[in-house]
C-alpha cells in the first residue's frame, strides 16, 4: 500500500537537497589511472548540507561515452568499480561510484555501522538515514548527466534498492540493473528471515515492539513498488534463486508495477552466471560490440 | 577459458620464513590480550547470545569482533573462528550459533570498528607499505586474526581441543594462515582463498583488489624486487606447509577475483594428509558456495562435535 504522504514526502526531500548546491571538486588519482582510463576523487555536497566522495573513471579518446552510475551500496568500502569487475570495463564506460553518507569516505561526521545502517531512525521517516542516502544517489546521478563525456542516452544505473529509487526521482537513467535486498515489502518480509541486512529489522523490532506500527510507516515510504511506476528506464531485475526471500515470482508485484520494459533474472546461484548476465545486457543496450574483450579473463569463452 | 589443475606457483618460501614469523609472534606475546566482552542486547535473540568483543594485537592495536554462543548452555562447546572478505564487513555469527558452536568472527585492524589505530582504506590495504615486510599492513592483520584464537582460549564455555576455522576470499586465505600457525586449529575450511600466489594471480587477473598491486607496479616498476620479497613472508602458499589439520577447500573455475590456478597450486603445497579440494565448473567468487555450505557442516560437525549429518 503506497503512503498517501509517499510523493509529498519525495518531492520535499527533493527541494531540500535543490537547495544544497554540489560544489563539486574534482581530483586525478594518478595511482588508479592507466592507459586506457584516468581516474578522478569527486567530492560534493548532497542533502544536509552533507559532503560526499566518489570515484569517477573516464575513459581515455574522444566520448561520449556510455556510463555506468555504481549507486550508494549497502557496505562501510566504497569500490571504484565493484570486486572482480574487470578493470578494462573502464577503457568503454565512463564508470561513477559513490559512497553515501556514512560509507568509508564520507563518513564524516557520520560514520554507518554494518549492521545498524538500516535501522538508524528509521521510526520517522524525516530522520531515518535513508532518505538522506537516496537524496545521495540522486545528487550523484544529478552530477553523471551533466558529465560532458556521458553519452545522455547510455546512462546505466547499477546497485540494489538504491539505483531503482535514485531513477525514479530524477532524470537521466536510461536503464537500471536493481537487485533489491532492503526495501521491498521488508516489513512482510524480514520476519521469514534471520540474515542480515533484513535481520536488523527483526533486532530492531525484538528490542522495541511498540515501534513496529512507526517502523512499518517509515518503510512504506521506501518501499520499491511505490518507487516504480515513476521508472521508465529499461530495467534488468536481479532476482534471487528460485525458492528464495527475493525470488522472481516474489518480485512480480514489482516487475507489474515499473513504468518502462523489465527483464527479471533469477539467480543461478553462481556469481559467474549472474554476473555474466548483467554484463552481457549492459553491453547490448550500450551498443558495446566486444564485450568479450572487457570481461575478466575467467569468464570470457577463450 | 581453460583453466589447468597442474598450475604452479611461482612463489617461493623465504629461507628466513619460519625465523620472521617467530620474531612476529615473540613481540605479539609481549602484548597482553585484555579480552573485553561486552554483551548486545539488541542483536541477542531467544535462541542466540550476541556480544561485542576487543582485544589487543600486535602494535596495541584493539581489535574488534562480534561473538554469539547458544543461549542457555552451560557445557563446553566447539568454537569457530570466522575471517571476512577484503571489503566485507564482519558479520555476525549467528548462524553458527544456532549450529551449535561458539563463534567468533573477527574485524582485523582497518575493519569498520578496528580502525581507530591503523586505516589504510579500501582500496590501499593491499599495497599499504608492500615494500617492507617488517610494517606491511597484513603483517599486523594477520597476527589480529590469529589472536582470535587466543580469544577463544580464553572463554570458558569453549572447548579447547574443538576449534576449527573458516573464510572466503580474504577469509579463505587468514584461514590457511591460521591453520598453519596456531596448532590449537583441529580443522579448516578455506574458501577461494585470496592472499595465496599474489604474484601469480596479478598476472592471471585484472580485477580489484588483486589490481591494486598493478596499479602501484605501473606507477612503481622499479620496486618490483622489494614487492615481490615482502609478498613471499605473506603468501598463503608459503604458510601452506605447515597445515596439519583435516582441511577443505572449495574454488570457483570461473573465479574473476581468485584466479583458480591460484587454489590449484595452493592445494598442491598444502601439508596435511587429510585435505580435500572441490572445485566448482560453472562458478565464479562464491565458489559453489549454495551447494558448498553443507560440505562445510558436514566437515565441521564430524571433526568439531563427532557428529555425522547427512
Amino acid at each position: 500500500m503506497v503512503p498517501e504522504t509517499f510523493g509529498e514526502y519525495w518531492q520535499a526531500t527533493l527541494d531540500d537537497l535543490g537547495r544544497c548546491p554540489a560544489r563539486v571538486e574534482i581530483d586525478p588519482i594518478p595511482l588508479r589511472s592507466t592507459d586506457f582510463a584516468t581516474l578522478y576523487g569527486v567530492r560534493l555536497t548532497s542533502l544536509g548540507p552533507y559532503r560526499l566522495f566518489g570515484y569517477l573513471s573516464v575513459p581515455v579518446g574522444i566520448g561520449p561515452f556510455p556510463a555506468i552510475y555504481y549507486a550508494p551500496k549497502y557496505q562501510s568500502v566504497l569500490e571504484i568499480i565493484p570486486q572482480g569487475t574487470a578493470n578494462l570495463q573502464r577503457s568503454r564506460y565512463v564508470t561513477f561510484s559513490l559512497a553515501g553518507r556514512g560509507q568509508r569516505n564520507a563518513d564524516t561526521p557520520y560514520a554507518a555501522m554494518f549492521p545498524g545502517l538500516l535501522t538508524d531512525g528509521i521510526d520517522d521517516p524525516a530522520s531515518y538515514v535513508f532518505r538522506g542516502i537516496v537524496a545521495d544517489a540522486v545528487r550523484g546521478l544529478e552530477f553523471l548527466r551533466a558529465r560532458s563525456e556521458v553519452d545522455p542516452a547510455r546512462v546505466v544505473v547499477v546497485g540494489n534498492d538504491v539505483a531503482l529509487m535514485a531513477a525514479a526521482l530524477t532524470s537521466g537513467a536510461t536503464h537500471v540493473v536493481t537487485t533489491p535486498a532492503l526495501f521491498y515489502r521488508t516489513a512482510e518480509l524480514a520476519p521469514r528471515t534471520q540474515a542480515y541486512p533484513l535481520e536488523e529489522i527483526n533486532d530492531y523490532l525484538r528490542a522495541f515492539p511498540a515501534r513496529a506500527e512507526s517502523v512499518r510507516r517509515t518503510l512504506a515510504s521506501f518501499d520499491l513498488v511505490a518507487f516504480a511506476p515513476r521508472v521508465t528506464a529499461t530495467t534488468l531485475v536481479m532476482a534471487s534463486a528460485p525458492g528464495s526471500l527475493l525470488d522472481g515470482a516474489a518480485l512480480g508485484p514489482l516487475r507489474s508495477a515499473l513504468g518502462g520494459p523489465v527483464t527479471v533474472h533469477d539467480s543461478e546461484q553462481s556469481s559467474f552466471k549472474d554476473g555474466l548476465y548483467a554484463e552481457r545486457w549492459m553491453a547490448a543496450r550500450c551498443g558495446i560490440p566486444d564485450v568479450e574483450a572487457i570481461l575478466p579473463e575467467h569468464w570470457r569463452a577463450t | 577459458m581453460t583453466v589447468s589443475a597442474e598450475y604452479r606457483s611461482k612463489v617461493r618460501k623465504p629461507d628466513d620464513f619460519d625465523a620472521f614469523w617467530a620474531d612476529v609472534l615473540r613481540q605479539a606475546a609481549t602484548v597482553p590480550l585484555a579480552p573485553e566482552i561486552v554483551p548486545d542486547p539488541l542483536r541477542s535473540s531467544e535462541d542466540v547470545e550476541t556480544f561485542q568483543v576487543f582485544y589487543t594485537s600486535l602494535e596495541h592495536v584493539r581489535i574488534a569482533a562480534w561473538y554469539c554462543r547458544p543461549a542457555r548452555r552451560a557445557e563446553r562447546m566447539p568454537a569457530i573462528l570466522l575471517s571476512p572478505g577484503y571489503q566485507m564487513d564482519p558479520p555476525i555469527p549467528k548462524e553458527w550459533a544456532r549450529k551449535g558452536y561458539v563463534a567468533l568472527s573477527v574485524a582485523p585492524r582497518g575493519k569498520l570498528r578496528s580502525l581507530g589505530q591503523f586505516n589504510p582504506g579500501y582500496p590501499n590495504l593491499l599495497t599499504h607499505n608492500i615494500v617492507d615486510r617488517h610494517t606491511y599492513a597484513y603483517r599486523g592483520f594477520y597476527v589480529d586474526t590469529w589472536r582470535g584464537i587466543d580469544f577463544l582460549l580464553s572463554r570458558p564455555e569453549v572447548d579447547a581441543s574443538q576449534i576449527g576455522v573458516t573464510g572466503s576470499s580474504q577469509g579463505g586465505g587468514l584461514t590457511i594462515t591460521t591453520a598453519a600457525m596456531r596448532p590449537e586449529v583441529r580443522a579448516a575450511a578455506a574458501g577461494a582463498p585470496y592472499l595465496c600466489g599474489f604474484m601469480d594471480a596479478i598476472e592471471l587477473t585484472h580485477t580489484y583488489p588483486y589490481e591494486e598491486i598493478n596499479d602501484y607496479l605501473r606507477r612503481h616498476p622499479d620496486r618490483r624486487p622489494e614487492v615481490e620479497e615482502t609478498l613471499a613472508y605473506f603468501d598463503g602458499i608459503s604458510f601452506a606447509d605447515a597445515i596439519s589439520c583435516p582441511i577443505i577447500v572449495n574454488i570457483g573455475l570461473q573465479d574473476n577475483v581468485v584466479p583458480p590456478e591460484t587454489g590449484y597450486a595452493l592445494f598442491d603445497r598444502i601439508g596435511s594428509r587429510d585435505k580435500q579440494l572441490y572445485p566448482y565448473d560453472g562458478h565464479g567468487h562464491e565458489a559453489g558456495r549454495f551447494r558448498h555450505t553443507a560440505v562445510v557442516d558436514r566437515f565441521f560437525a564430524r571433526h568439531l562435535q563427532g557428529a555425522e549429518i547427512r
